[in-house]
């Protein structure tokens, strides 16, 4: 179901930009028009004075998102939002209480149906431009579901996820580029061998720090990510790695001796969210889900009801270790190209904060932060000059108004039960209790 | 003779120059309500780590059936069958109660992480067993119906019952108990006493009770053992106990035995 609504919304939002630039207006034409020496020419010609505009503005935009909130915060507002909201769920229901008796059993796969379809022929539709930005939130998506394994369900706040990236990279780029090895296995046996790395430096970093906690935990594996790095950018490797110049003409896939285009590379990409939304979805109801969830809460309780810390914290790290390599070796052939500088440590700030602005534990949030932040940016390359204060206005209404992320995540009810029953001996039980 | 569940032998832990627990021997016997008081400080909650796993004591030995479990990591000691709760409340907060309950059948399970990626029939199997039986553990502590309630949203007394639910999820032989009742009203704490008679007289377990509520020890224990200062200073049946003067001048200090007898005097003739 999160799947289903986050397709949706990346169907939806396409849709919408595919109609403007199928209706001949150019955006970015728009956009560029709208550069800040532009806009300061217009309007605050002030010289000097430009920095305290921007101070200004700063402030402004602030307040104004602050405002917003507060204004968002108002009963009446929210009571208005409840209001609509069940409207909202009651037409839904009635509705579906209307449908045909085929469509309520079998509707659910035909909306399934009709959200593969959509994904299968838009980007055979919307252009390359848009293959490459659905394509960059679909490559930080799937590490957000990774990260989100190690930090939203086994609780370990790992900092060098990049380094398991360039373990993913760099197989892919040596394996199957002309320089510097030119040993041209092939892209999927190269993809294996990315994943397979991955997990290997996971277990490598894993098992001396696992025994280490919430902020030590950190420091150490931010460490790995920038010793990778840093190695990677040394003459030490030179003949093995490329050194600082990184691995150039990196072949990609081929399917049926055909190159992959942009378009299957966009499908892949889906492919591999895919996989990755149902492999969380598995582990997250299950035995391991559980047992993560626990260390996560109180390690200690965790342990003296018999999970094995060590162990249970290694796999998560390598789950989402091979999420991170699958990426950097997909990356890597999309790119042709892979160096030290694509792995530093603000890719793996980038992936956390995702994770952390989308909603933890949550894949639509991922899939909505990892779009928030890595998407949007991407379209509204013209203005950046004003992305800056768009996220301070952003950031402030996002910790009044979402405290927990975007779409925070609403853990799925177990024993389902008569809820009313449930209230009613809660409130037997509150008089003894209180 | 009884078997013996556990046995320690003159089990010391040392915190820097702090004795917490000093050559202390207990035999428990199976199937009884061991009882460990003593004032605070006095090590109990340390001796009930060593137990669990958690220290390593530095000298001494604890036999389960016959077996050392010395410097045994703590999951392994869950997984042989003992079970343990908290002082001070350590539930999974943000997990269901359910979902409490089923971290607590842990080592019970056998399904893995690939079972779980493929959804294999043993893996379907066992989920559903073990749903259920989470559900029924639910209604044994008391907690029927609260399954979906997130273990912080439960009122107190439920969190403690719950606690003993999880650490009943595990099939355990041996119970350990820090201080079941503490900020308990008296109803629910007989409601406690109750339970823990039920723990041993329809599970089978054995229970180890650390407790300050005089009138629940003296109620439920078969054995107590009384620790000051991380010696143990008397054992016996809570008659025995109530009258050993070394104990109340634990609790009461020097002098203190005296005292008492002075005041049970004066009772007496008012009376």
């Amino acid at each position: 179901m999160a799947g289903l609504t986050a397709g949706i919304f990346i169907a939806l939002f396409d849709l919408i930009l595919n109609f403007l630039i199928q209706s001949g207006t150019d955006i970015r034409q728009y956009l560029s028009a709208l550069s800040f020496e532009s806009m300061d020419y217009f309007l605050l010609n002030l010289g000097q004075m430009g920095t305290l505009v921007h101070l200004g503005l700063y402030t402004a935009t602030g307040l104004a998102g602050s405002a917003l909130a507060v204004f968002l915060r108002s009963d009446s507002v929210q009571h208005g939002w409840q209001n609509l909201k069940s409207n909202i769920s009651t037409f839904i229901t009635r509705t579906i209480e209307n449908l045909p008796p085929f469509l309520q059993k079998y509707g659910k796969y035909l909306l399934y149906l009709i959200l593969l379809a959509t994904l299968l022929i838009l980007p055979t539709r919307w252009g390359s431009y848009l293959n490459f930005v659905i394509g960059l939130v679909g490559l930080y998506t799937i590490p957000g579901i990774g990260l989100n394994i190690i930090v939203g369900l086994s609780g370990q706040l790992v900092l060098g996820f990049a380094a398991f990236f360039a373990m993913g990279a760099f197989s892919v780029g040596l394996l199957n580029a002309p320089e510097p090895h030119n040993l041209m296995w092939g892209f999927w046996p190269a993809i294996i061998v990315a994943i397979l790395m991955a997990v290997a430096a996971a277990v490598v970093l894993g098992l001396p720090t696992m025994r280490l906690r919430g902020d030590y935990l950190a420091i150490v594996t931010l460490g790995f990510g920038e010793i990778t790095r840093i190695l990677l950018k040394s003459d030490t490797l030179i003949n093995l790695t490329g050194g600082p110049r990184g691995i150039l003409d990196i072949h990609g896939p081929t399917l049926f001796g055909k190159p992959f285009t942009d378009v299957y590379y966009v499908y892949l990409i889906f492919l591999g969210v895919a996989v990755s939304i149902f492999l969380y979805n598995r582990l997250q109801d299950s035995r391991t889900g559980r047992a993560w969830l626990a260390i996560k809460e109180d390690p200690i309780a965790a342990q003296a009801t018999g999970v094995n810390l060590q162990k249970y914290k290694l796999l998560a790290l390598c789950i989402g270790a091979a999420f991170a390599g699958l990426v950097g070796g997909i990356s890597a052939a999309r790119n042709q190209f892979t160096g030290p500088n694509d792995h530093t440590l603000m890719a793996s700030i980038n992936v956390l904060s995702l994770v952390i602005v989308g909603g933890v534990n949550s894949i639509p949030g991922i899939i909505l932060g990892a779009f928030a932040l890595k998407g949007l940016p991407e379209i509204l390359r013209e203005v950046q000059n004003y992305r800056q204060l768009a996220f301070g206005a952003l950031l402030i209404v996002m910790m009044l108004m979402r405290p927990e992320g975007l779409w925070p995540s609403s853990r799925p009810l177990i024993e389902k039960g008569d809820r009313s029953q449930i209230e009613e001996s809660k409130t037997d039980k509150g008089g003894t209790d209180a | 003779m009884p078997e013996i569940i556990i046995e320690t032998k003159e089990v010391s832990k040392l915190f820097g120059g702090l004795t917490a627990v000093n050559l202390v021997n207990l035999v428990i016997p199976k199937y009884s309500i061991y009882s460990i008081i003593g004032p605070n400080g006095a090590g109990k909650t340390t001796l009930f780590n060593c137990i669990s796993g958690f220290y390593t004591p530095e000298n001494g030995e604890i036999l389960y059936f016959g077996e050392s479990i010395h410097g045994s990591a703590t999951d392994f000691i869950a997984s042989i069958g003992i079970s343990r709760t908290y002082q001070n409340i350590r539930l999974f907060s943000n997990l269901t109660a359910v979902e409490n309950i089923m971290v607590g059948q842990h080592t019970k399970l056998k399904t893995n992480w690939m079972d779980a990626i493929l959804h294999t029939p043993r893996f379907s199997r066992e989920n559903k067993k073990s749903r259920s039986e989470a559900i029924r553990l639910l209604g044994f502590v008391g907690l029927t119906n609260f399954g979906d309630f997130l273990a912080c949203n439960l009122p107190y007394g439920l969190q403690r019952r719950l606690e003993i639910g999880r650490a009943l999820a595990n099939e355990p032989q041996l119970l350990l108990l820090d201080e079941p009742t503490a900020g308990m009203n008296p109803q629910e704490t007989h409601e406690m006493i109750k339970l823990i008679r039920q723990l041993r007289d329809e599970l089978k377990i054995s229970i180890i009770l650390i407790e300050h509520d005089m009138r629940v020890v003296m109620d439920i224990s078969d054995q107590i053992s009384v620790l000051d200062y991380g010696k143990k200073i008397a054992e016996g049946t809570p008659k025995e106990i109530q009258a050993n003067p070394r104990v109340i001048e634990a609790y009461l200090g020097p002098g203190g035995a005296a005292l008492a007898k002075k005041y049970q005097a004066r009772r007496r003739k008012n009376a």
